[in-house]
């Protein structure tokens, strides 16, 4: 009998992307011993909230939950407010703070930059060697009913462990990008392209500088720098899935062009071949 | 329980082309030894084969048959007009067995033969491998005509299935129905297509009136479908995240904080 975390997951990756959120209920209420292990590994549509007192918004996903409370990376503060007691556990200080802080500030140039609107978000946390963090972003569309709707989101999940010498890391890059993609329309009726595709990036890079405030600017870009170059390849291999896969299946099920031509063709070249090679 | 039920009955009818047995191989491995709750599934088997036109072989054919609702008797039974048989259906296994003889009785059953000859033929001129099937309506007034195609790849990862479906009214000529495109691709993710196009076209008398009909509007709407590829890539998709940035150059992380949005950039920010 396979695992039934396994099972899960293999599950998850069958079934309509558009209903992971419903499917994840549904799995969690056969084997209730899976949900957490589960809510930590499965990557689901972001959802944006307002920190109260900054005024932004930012995102919300397992990293920054305790319970019904999701922590704001502006202010720090868990909104609504969590027991006193367990702050000290869940609120990073000191080093992690500072380049959560940095990542903050400058994901969001990345995000103005690259999506020119849009929300997102960077958290970190303490491991014991080194320390792990996550990147979101999230996009909207609607660009008009030719053009159609779409969402993108996007959950980059590291870990980074320093090297002794702390002249080098090691970044562990799992970035997934759910994108949902519709158009209605008189010609085509109603297209659906909804989905998610998931990477892997381990990376060693330099760390510059001798002071801890050089470190921490280091460890910013290096991720940075990653995430960047992760988001491009995902664009691309995006592109190639959505429009050109899917182009490519409905045309091996149905040809636009007679079959029987295509053949008449073949047979022509062939004995073209023929001719010239006797 | 029920609830259980019904979500086990979801993913079995929301299972992509071609992996239901995997779909099912899941469920077994979460429900355990649930055996009450994998007997509840058997309806949704029904309604999963009868909606994604799942093809069956008859016992001593090699040809493959429908199994939908237009051409259900009840009780697993399903009828074939090409073979003029019936036969039941194990809706889990998705095996036939019991063949029997089943005249093609109906007002229109010259036009059903007709149908059935030009429509395969015409057929096999667009889908490399498919299986259609014309059946009279219920009060024999209509007649459904059906069409699936399958191609599955798992080992590349992707499965992909076509389903057209028209009813053709032989005294007005109307000929109304949609064809229905499902696509999966799960290489280290999972990525689905879905399209329904709705199909009305009127004065489509005779056979091969229809058939032709048929094809042009599939042509239609496969190229259409091509175009919106084109348009969702150059459209929402390109407003969702840039290649580079407007500046075509990429972030330089060291000098980040030196960025002074809505000046380098060009965009205004709301916050």
């Amino acid at each position: 009998m396979a695992d039934p975390f396994d099972a899960a997951l293999d599950l998850l990756r069958r079934l309509p992307p558009s209903q992971t959120q419903k499917n994840l209920a549904g799995i969690i209420s056969l084997v209730p011993d899976l949900e957490e292990e589960l809510l930590s590994s499965v990557d689901v549509g972001l959802t944006a909230k307002h920190c109260p007192k900054t005024g932004r918004d930012y995102l919300c996903c397992d990293y920054n939950r305790d319970g019904d409370s999701y922590r704001s990376p502006w202010s720090n503060d868990f909104d609504p407010p969590i027991d006193p007691d367990d702050v000290a556990d869940l609120i990073p200080r000191g080093r992690i703070r500072r380049m959560e802080e940095a990542l903050n500030a400058a994901v969001d140039v990345y995000r103005e930059l690259y999506y020119e609107g849009g929300v997102s978000s960077a958290y970190l946390w303490q491991l014991d060697e080194g320390f792990a963090g996550v990147v979101l972003v999230k996009k909207g569309a609607s660009a008009g009913a030719a053009a159609g709707k779409g969402g993108w989101d996007s959950i980059h999940v590291l870990e980074v462990t320093e090297a002794a010498s702390k002249r080098s890391a090691h970044y562990k890059l799992t970035s997934t990008v759910i994108l949902d993609l519709g158009l209605k329309s008189e010609a085509v009726g109603g297209l659906e392209l909804a989905g998610n595709l998931t990477r892997q990036q381990e990376q060693n890079l330099a760390i510059h500088g001798l002071r801890e405030a050089e470190v921490e600017q280091s460890h910013v870009a290096n991720i940075g720098r990653m995430v960047e170059d992760m988001e491009t390849r995902m664009r691309n291999l995006l592109q190639e899935v959505y429009f050109g896969k899917a182009k490519d299946v409905v045309g091996d099920l149905r040809s636009i062009r007679p079959l029987s031509e295509a053949e008449q063709e073949r047979a022509a070249q062939r004995e073209v071949i023929g001719k010239m090679n006797r | 329980m029920a609830s259980k039920q019904a979500s086990v009955a979801s993913f079995v009818e929301s299972a992509p082309p071609g992996e239901l047995s995997n779909v099912v191989a899941d469920i077994k491995a979460l429900a355990g030894n649930d055996a009450s709750l994998l007997q509840s599934l058997e309806p949704a088997f029904r309604k999963y084969n009868e909606e994604q036109y799942a093809t069956v072989k008859l016992p001593g054919s090699s040809e493959a048959v429908i199994v939908s609702e237009h051409n259900s008797m009840g009780d697993n039974r399903y009828f074939d007009t090409a073979s003029q048989t019936s036969f039941q259906v194990e809706h889990s296994s998705q095996t036939a067995s019991a063949v029997q003889q089943h005249p093609l009785e109906s007002s229109n059953a010259d036009l059903i033969r007709s149908l059935q000859k030009s429509f395969s033929k015409a057929a096999a001129e667009h889908f490399p491998s498919s299986v259609v099937g014309i059946y009279p309506t219920s009060s024999d007034s209509d007649i459904a005509i059906l069409l699936v195609a399958n191609k599955y790849s798992p080992q590349n990862f992707w499965n992909g299935r076509w389903r057209s479906t028209y009813t053709l009214s032989p005294s007005s000529g109307g000929l109304k129905g949609a064809i229905k495109v499902d696509v999966h691709y799960y290489e280290d993710g999972n990525v689905r297509m879905s399209t329904s196009k709705d199909v009305d076209v009127s004065n489509a008398s005779g056979a091969d009136a229809v058939v032709r009909e048929i094809a042009k509007a599939e042509n239609k709407f496969q190229e259409e479908l091509n175009r919106a590829f084109v348009q969702l890539s150059e459209g929402s998709f390109k407003g969702l995240r840039r290649q580079l940035p407007v500046t075509r150059q990429r972030v330089e992380w060291e000098k980040i904080g030196g960025y002074r949005l809505g000046q380098d950039i060009g965009g205004g920010r709301s916050k």
